[in-house]
């Protein structure tokens, strides 16, 4: 699903991001990616929805290089991808329903679909008798759990998430990763940027870790350490 | 794909989160083409006042309504044997008759008291010296010729309207364009400032694989909004000027050389196009810029 050969990325003033990262990840994978801060995890996560562009190495995606995709291709890309911030970004003025819906709106989604996806993600994600609150009339956690449902009411192969438990208490932390175990379980490619020790240890999944640029671990159902 | 429904209401909440801005815009872009068009009316007024007298044309002989062939062959070998004469033009008595229906067009009552045969046709006559006093002369020789009626001259007064009209012309124009330069800048800014607020909803449409067309044209749209309701402003704008100050000219009595300062229909309406068509121009330019500068890929 996921496919990095000898992917290098420089940031202006010569800072080395990532130094020829090479990784394969399959269709259904759950993959936490660790490492210090700096180590290059949010570069990585960046580099697959194209926000960034390599400087040497080849990305591919569901089999597509990405490197050579037209700009006008790039948001066709983006709509197989999920993304999951760490502070949520959630629209304050809009409501938990809105924000689901506007994923779906702007990618040219009609009203038929959008009544049709939005009660069902927000079921999924245990929302459903929230829909018309406001984001700033929820607690941390499922604030989170609107912005995956943002995330994957699209159905995307891929959902990428930047830290998603990285503002939330551990009880909180966990439902948070249930839900993106449920996710997972449906097929969809999680891969998910940490520094949560407790999680990743405790889910046992595949664990790359990163250092300095460099893919120093490559570990099925590892730990954090 | 595009939804509508959904651009127009990104558009009308653009423009109502930034409401003051917008109004102020508006505002500046309306008083730039309305000095525009007031500067594009005036000119039209003026040349609608003097344009008999362009071209060099220096004095006018008007010969009678039911004059002769012969006699007009004599004025018109006369004109060409002259050597103060450089050129004259004939206007026969339809052009003139057409001339003097579109003169008094707003005017039916005194259309209706005139017909074709009683209008006269004329010679605009072209000296090769300028000079007042040689004019003078020169238009004299044919007074009392058979089958003149009268000469008229150009005289000082119409070469200071032109003169006036040509230098507060250029002053308004280049006072326009200055403003219009501003209104496009304008119109940059408020866009910055909506993109700037909605910074988290565009990155989201980034992220979630929205179009970079999608994303651009509520903007864009807001930016022509803008445009239009200031094109709107200056119509209005040239409309009170045509009817409450142009027109009052033409009316005023005694004011002879301003019988003709008026504006028709037909210029009327294209210095609204051109207004409008400034108004897309300059709106176009602002917003282009405004999301190019401030909306990544």
């Amino acid at each position: 699903m996921i496919k990095m050969e000898k992917v290098t990325k420089v940031f202006k003033g010569d800072v080395v991001a990532l130094r020829d990262v090479t990784i394969d990840i399959g269709k259904g994978e759950f993959v936490f990616l660790v490492g210090p801060s700096g180590s290059g995890k949010s570069t990585f996560i960046r580099l697959l929805n194209r926000e960034e562009v390599p400087e040497h190495g080849r990305i591919f995606v569901a089999g597509r290089d990405i490197g050579g995709l037209s700009s006008w291709r790039v948001p066709y890309l983006r709509r197989n991808i999920g993304y999951v911030f760490q502070d949520y970004k959630l629209l304050q003025k809009k409501t938990v329903a809105e924000n689901v819906a506007f994923a779906l709106e702007a990618i040219g989604k009609g009203p038929h679909v959008i009544k049709r996806q939005v009660p069902a993600i927000l079921e999924l994600v245990g929302l459903s008798r929230k829909v018309d609150r406001f984001p700033y009339e929820l607690s941390g956690g499922e604030q989170q759990r609107v912005s995956i449902a943002r995330a994957f009411v699209n159905r995307p192969m891929i959902l990428l998430a930047d830290e998603p438990t990285g503002n939330l208490d551990p009880t909180t932390s966990v439902g948070i990763m249930r839900l993106l175990e449920r996710i997972n379980e449906t097929g969809t490619t999680v891969l998910m940027a940490t520094h949560d020790s407790s999680i990743v240890d405790s889910m046992r999944q595949r664990v790359v870790e990163l250092d300095r640029g460099m893919v120093v671990r490559d570990q099925a159902r590892g730990v954090y350490e | 794909m595009f939804s509508f429904r959904y651009v127009l209401r990104e558009t009308g909440q653009n423009l109502w989160r930034n409401l003051l801005l917008a109004v102020a815009t508006v505002i500046t872009v309306g008083v730039s083409l309305a000095m525009f068009g007031g500067f594009l009316l005036f000119q039209r007024a003026v040349d609608s006042a003097t344009a008999r007298w362009e071209d060099g044309v220096e004095f006018i002989v008007w010969m009678n309504a039911d004059v002769g062939s012969v006699e007009d062959a004599g004025i018109r070998n006369q004109l060409d044997e002259s050597p103060g004469v450089l050129d004259w033009q004939y206007v026969d008595r339809l052009a003139s008759y057409e001339e003097f229906r579109a003169f008094f067009e707003d005017t039916p009552e005194v259309l209706d008291i005139a017909t074709e045969q009683e209008i006269p046709p004329y010679y605009r006559v072209v000296p090769v010296d300028p000079d007042p006093d040689v004019v003078e002369e020169l238009g004299d020789q044919f007074k009392g010729r058979p089958g003149v009626r009268t000469v008229t001259f150009a005289g000082d007064v119409i070469r200071d309207v032109q003169n006036l009209s040509d230098r507060a012309g250029r002053v308004l124009f280049i006072g326009s364009i200055v403003l219009l330069a501003a209104s496009t800048l304008l119109i940059l800014n408020t866009l910055a400032v909506a993109i700037g607020n909605r910074r988290t909803e565009i990155e989201i449409m980034r992220l979630v694989g929205a179009t970079k067309a999608f994303i651009r044209i509520p903007f864009m749209l807001e930016g022509l909004v803008q445009g239009l309701l200031g094109a709107a402003v200056a119509m209005t704008s040239n409309a009170l000027l045509r009817n409450y100050v142009i027109d009052q000219f033409s009316d005023a009595d005694g004011l002879r050389l301003l019988a003709g300062f008026k504006v028709d229909d037909a210029a009327m309406f294209q210095v609204n196009l051109l207004v409008l068509v400034i108004a897309v121009g300059v709106a176009v330019v602002g917003s282009y810029l405004a999301v190019a500068m401030h909306i990544n890929d």
